[in-house]
Parts: C-alpha cells; structure tokens; sequence
C-alpha cells in the first residue's frame, strides 16, 4: 500500500494503482478527458499532466503507477500553463456549434475550458471538416467534428459490451471515429458510450433536441425494466421525464445501464397514464370519471360484501412495503402473484439485463411468505370458473410494456363479477370489459418513495422525484381507502437516503412547494 | 401633513396666469392655422409615427438568404428571457449542414417586459425588437405570435435578412 502526497495531502492507495485514482481518491480536481474509471487505461489526450518531484518533465497521472513516497501537483504553474495549451490543441478542429449541440450545458470541453483554459485561440488555419450527423445505428448519432478522439467509445465496444462495433480510422487530423462498412452501432449498451463521451460527438437518438439540459432537474432513483435493479438517474421537468443514465453502484450495475431501461422513463408520462378514476357497471357501455380517492372508498363496498370470495393478484412493479400493507388491510389467503413470462426469469444476457421484467418479484414472494399464503394461478382460474371467486382486486402492473400477455389475462379475469384494478397508465382492453369495473390510478415509481428488493436480494431505497398525475395514489393508499380506513399521514424520513451531504438543501418548505411543485427557481438547476 | 396657504396678496394676479395660458394656446393655433407642416400633433390612428430602426419594439425573426429562418433552436434566448415568455420546440433538419431548427416559436407578447435579453442573447442575429411598437388586439385576439407572424408578417415584406452567414462562416474556416 504506497502512500503518495497529492497538491500536499497524504493518501494511501492500491498497490499498483495510477496517480489518476489518487485523484479520485481526494476528490481532487485534475483536468481529463480519455480517462474513466470503467474502462482501461488509453493514455490518448494528455490532458492529465502531473508535476512529480524529482522527474523534470510533466507526466500523466492516468497512465503512471504510484510509487511510495511520490509528491505530486498539478497546481504548479507550468502544469496549469501546459494544461490550458493542450486544451487549445483538442479545440483546434473544434466546430464550437454549442448552440446546436445537444452536450452543451453537461460539456467536458465547456467545463475544462472554463475552469483551466480561458485562453485566446493562436490558430489562423481554417479548420479541418469531417462528416456530420453521422447515423451511427438505430440509437446513436455521431458528429465527428466534434469528436476529440479520447477513444472512450471505441473501448467500451471493445471492453465492456464485447461487440467491436466502434473503431478510429484515418491518422492524424483526419481520423474519426466509425463503424465498419455496413455494420451499425447496434447492441443493448450502446447508449453508455453518448454518456461517456465527454463531447457531443456520439448524441442519442430518442433524446436529441429534445429539451437543453439545464431545463431538466434530476434525481437518482432505480430502474424498474428488470429485476437486475440498476441505480439510475432520471431527468425530467414540467413537462415530464426525458431521459434515464446510469449511477455508479459497485455492487449492482458498475458505471452501465442496458439501452432497454433507459425507455422506462417513458410510461411515467402524462399522454400514457391514467389521469382520472374510472369506474363502469354491468351493462353501462360508458365510463364514469372520478376522483382517485373517491373511486376507491367506492370499492369499499364491493370488498366489504365479498367477504370470502374476494382474490387479490400481485405484479412485482410495486415496492416491498406497499405489499405489505395491503396484505395487511386485506387479510386473505386468496393472494395470487402474477408471473410474466416466469420461464423467461432466468434469462441473463451476461452484463446486466434479466429476463425477469419486475424490479421487485422478490418483493413479492417476500410479503406472501411473510403471510404464509401459498397458492397456484390455476386455483385462481377455477376458483373464477366456480363462482368461488367473484371480485378481484389487481394490483395491476405499472410498465404494461413488459407484460406481454396482459391482454390475454384482462380477458379471462373479464369473467369475474367485480374487478377493482389498480393501474398507471391506461389500456384499450380496459374498454372490453363488460362487468362492474373499477380503475383505480397509480402513481408510478417516480412519485412515490420505497424500495425493490433485486434478483440477488438486495434491499434498495428510491425516493420521490416529482408528481406526474397528482391525483394517484400509491397502492397502499388504495388498500387503506378499499379497505374503508382513511389514509394515515405518513411521516417523511427526515434523512433522505439519496441527498449527498454537499447538495444544498432546498429552501422552499414542503408545504410551499406541494402548492408550486413545478415553479423552479432559476440557476438552481 | 402639512398644509400649504396661499397668501391672499399673491392669489390676487390668477388673471395674468390664465391670460398668459390662453396666448400660448392662441400663438400654437394661428401657427398651426398658417403652417400646417409643422405641426407637432399627429391624427392616430390614420397617422403613425415611425421610430428609428433601433427602437426596441416587437420582435422580428430573421431569414437567411433563401427565406427559410435563421433561428438554431439553441434555446438561449428562452433561457435569458426573464419574463419566460419564449417557448422554442427544436426538430432535426433534413439538411446535415443545417441540424437543428426550431418548428415552433412563440412568444406571448403580453407577458414580454421588451428589455432587449433575448437580442443580446442570440449567437446568430436571428431574434430582433423591432420598430413597430403597437400590439392591439380585440378581445380574444392572439397574443402568443408564432413563427408566421414573427418572421413573415405582412409589414415585414418576405423577411428581414440575418446578418450573420454560415456560408461565409464556413468559407472563412470557422
């Protein structure tokens, strides 16, 4: 373990670990842009460059392994001096087309120029062009102009997602990045290589002039496409959610995400969801609007005179406590969990996506073990066919996307007398049902606080990001109102589990911003 | 409070103030009478006075060349606007060189304060204030001016013409 001194503070690090990590360690600031820490080491923008005591010239700290006792800064002034003109040399061919560039805002070239460049630029050559809009594959656009040639996207095809789509071509000025003739960027990573590139050169498709990124707020919460659980954060403002990138957690997803998950953001979105509570009886051919919370202290009725013939069916898109809680308030031992595609559940594509589309089916298993109910789907089916069954309560899945066969189950559970289904987003096969429905709206994963319970059974928090449709409830809301109970005040955890210690905390009070939850201060972003 | 008197002594000459008003009125009538030309009062509305060129008045969306418009979507003008008055939604240009353009803009003129931030704010010369300073409108008209109106209105005549060429730009390697 060599102790090294980095800017005058001591650290300890890995045997065999770069002066770069050092950095990290201290949370020191060092210019950089090839260098991250998923991928191995390239060594190609000498934007790193160190002063260690007794070696008379710059190093970079990316690529040189720390030895005992080594004094390190990159405070000195050549170095400071050297980094500001090897930032002029990465800016030679630059297009600086900011405003039509979707990186600007979040650009490791504005960044770095900002903080250690600040220079004129001593070109009079006229730029060298290269190819724009570039279709790279069915998710990424490539600008190569742009392009300053760190070489991170061509590793991460090469390292992480194995596929080798990506290579550089041409030398010197004119090489650029590309794909080999007549093959597309195109596997389920491809997304991460625009989140790492410190440029705008590699944009994504679905997010593409979309908004300017300092319009969107984010906050970190989890990825609810499949039961790996991955730690993402989701931007959105007023408008909605727009896009989805990854969070580094160690123990779940590394720096990566699977370009699938980055589509859950869309189901949130007001033009799918359920705004209203519906509700139709047997032999009306309309549906009548009503308030969430109305609706389902109407469904008390119902429950209250099913008494034994009431079953409650459980998807895996809901958190570990909601279940509870709905157990609890109503206690039956007709709890069915609906399995989707379950002989797909073991399915793993080696990296991160599983076959199981439920953040939370060991949520699941968990609350009915907790209760002590064991029963089959087919109990269900003929326990319908009997007449032993007459109202079900659905605790119907919020991304339906995933659920292939939700058609086919609103059908056959369409035979029942009384359906309370509980949903996000609305469907079509809603409107073929013929007997006494009740459709209760839900919030989804974004605006509701909780935690998933992963394929390797880790617990995970989420908390609250924004309210899409403020009319929905979370399901154990609904459970207490079908249950003829008001709902309990519950009291918000005073520690958020996912406000660093360094953001400032907000200054509007909660009450105030309930009222104003979309009217944002401006530069707070 | 304090409360002013007017000495009677002084209250006295209110006749010479009246009669030195009424002559100045009279002076401006007979010469209004006898040299209409330079007369300083307009008949508005079928007289309008037309300010300078730099006057900060409604906005003008500038063209290019061919006529299509100038403007980027790059959204800075919306982020200066401290009214929040300007409403940009961006798409993808057919033609590479040109990328990105905006399919919607639209300001409501009614929450606009006109101070000028979003000229400033603009890379390209693509939003301008305008000379026309009039935004009537009956009941119900619409306030919120889109691209049409912004960029092609009639007084306008096909478009004023951005100053800042990419062709030329490009031609001058930036």
């Amino acid at each position: 373990m060599p102790k090294c001194t980095i800017n005058g503070h001591e650290v300890e690090v890995k045997e065999g670990a770069t002066i770069m990590e050092a950095f990290y360690k201290l949370n020191e600031g060092i210019a950089h842009y090839c260098y991250h820490p998923g991928l191995s080491v390239a060594g190609v923008c000498r934007l790193c460059i160190v002063d260690i005591e007794g070696n008379p010239r710059p190093q970079i700290a990316c690529n040189t392994v720390v030895t005992e006792g080594m004094k390190v800064t990159n405070q000195a002034e050549k170095i400071k001096d050297g980094v500001k003109w090897v930032l002029d040399f990465h800016l030679i061919n630059h297009p600086l087309d900011c405003p039509v560039c979707d990186q600007a805002g979040e650009c490791g070239l504005q960044d770095q120029y900002m903080q250690f460049g600040k220079y004129s630029s001593e070109m009079a050559e006229p730029k060298v062009k290269k190819h724009k809009v570039v279709d790279l594959g069915p998710t990424v656009v490539l600008d190569s102009e742009r392009c300053i040639l760190c070489s991170r996207c061509v590793r991460f095809t090469d390292e992480v997602s194995k596929t080798n789509e990506l290579g550089l071509f041409n030398r010197g000025d004119r090489t650029e990045v590309g794909t080999f003739d007549g093959k597309p960027l195109d596997n389920n990573y491809s997304l991460n290589t625009v989140d790492i590139c410190p440029v705008g050169a590699l944009t994504s498709k679905d997010f593409r002039f979309r908004q300017r990124v300092w319009y969107l707020k984010d906050s970190e919460t989890l990825c609810t496409g499949c039961s790996t659980g991955c730690n993402v954060k989701v931007y959105y403002n007023k408008e909605g959610a727009f896009r989805v990138k990854p969070v580094y957690n160690e123990k779940v997803n590394g720096h990566w995400m699977c370009d699938e998950g980055r589509g859950i953001y869309k189901f949130v979105n007001r033009e799918h969801r359920l705004l209203k509570g519906r509700m139709k009886q047997k032999g009306q051919s309309t549906w009548t609007d009503m308030d969430a919370g109305a609706l389902a202290k109407e469904a008390y009725q119902v429950i209250k005179s099913a008494g034994e013939k009431l079953a409650i069916i459980l998807t895996g898109q809901y958190s570990t406590h909601e279940y509870q809680i709905l157990l609890k308030n109503l206690p039956t031992k007709n709890v069915f969990h609906w399995q989707n595609q379950a002989e797909k559940w073991n399915e793993f594509d080696g990296l991160l996506l599983r076959g199981d589309r439920n953040p939370n089916t060991k949520g699941v298993e968990l609350a009915m073990n907790a209760s002590g109910i064991k029963t089959d789907w087919n109990d269900l089916i003929s326990g319908i066919k009997s007449g032993a069954i007459q109202t079900v309560f659905v605790a119907g899945p919020e991304n339906m996307a995933v659920y292939e066969d939700m058609k086919e189950k609103i059908q056959s559970l369409g035979s029942v007398q009384n359906i309370i289904w509980t949903t996000a987003c609305k469907s079509e096969d809603f409107e073929k049902l013929t007997n006494n429905v009740w459709l209760v709206p839900m919030k989804s994963y974004l605006e509701k606080e909780g935690s998933f319970i992963n394929n390797q059974g880790l617990e995970q928090k989420f908390k609250k990001a924004t309210t899409i449709v403020s009319e929905a409830l979370t399901l154990a809301e609904a459970s207490y109102l079908v249950s003829g109970q008001n709902i309990p005040i519950i009291k918000m955890e005073a520690v958020d589990t996912f406000i660093d210690a360094s953001r400032r905390p907000d200054q509007v009070t909660l009450e105030h911003r309930k009222k104003n939850e979309f009217v944002y201060k401006r530069g707070s972003l | 409070m304090s409360v002013v008197s007017n000495s009677p002594e002084k209250s006295k000459w209110y006749l010479t103030g009246i009669l030195g008003g009424l002559g100045i009125t009279f002076k401006h009538l007979i010469t209004n009478l006898f040299n209409q030309k330079k007369m300083i009062t307009l008949n508005y509305p079928e007289e309008k006075y037309e300010y300078s060129a730099r006057f900060k008045g409604n906005h003008v969306l500038t063209v290019k060349k061919d006529g299509s418009i100038r403007c980027t979507a790059c959204m800075l003008c919306a982020t200066n606007c401290p009214a929040e008055c300007i409403n940009i939604l961006a798409a993808e240009h057919n033609d590479p060189t040109v990328e990105k353009y905006p399919i919607a803009y639209e300001i409501d003129i009614l929450r606009c304060v006109f101070c000028g931030f979003c000229e400033e704010a603009c890379p390209v010369d693509a939003i301008r204030m305008g000379p026309e300073w009039q935004t009537p409108g009956a009941n119900g008209s619409k306030f919120i001016y889109d691209i049409n109106h912004l960029a092609y209105r009639p007084q306008l005549k096909g478009g004023v013409v951005s100053v800042v060429d990419e062709a030329e730009r490009h031609k001058s390697g930036i």
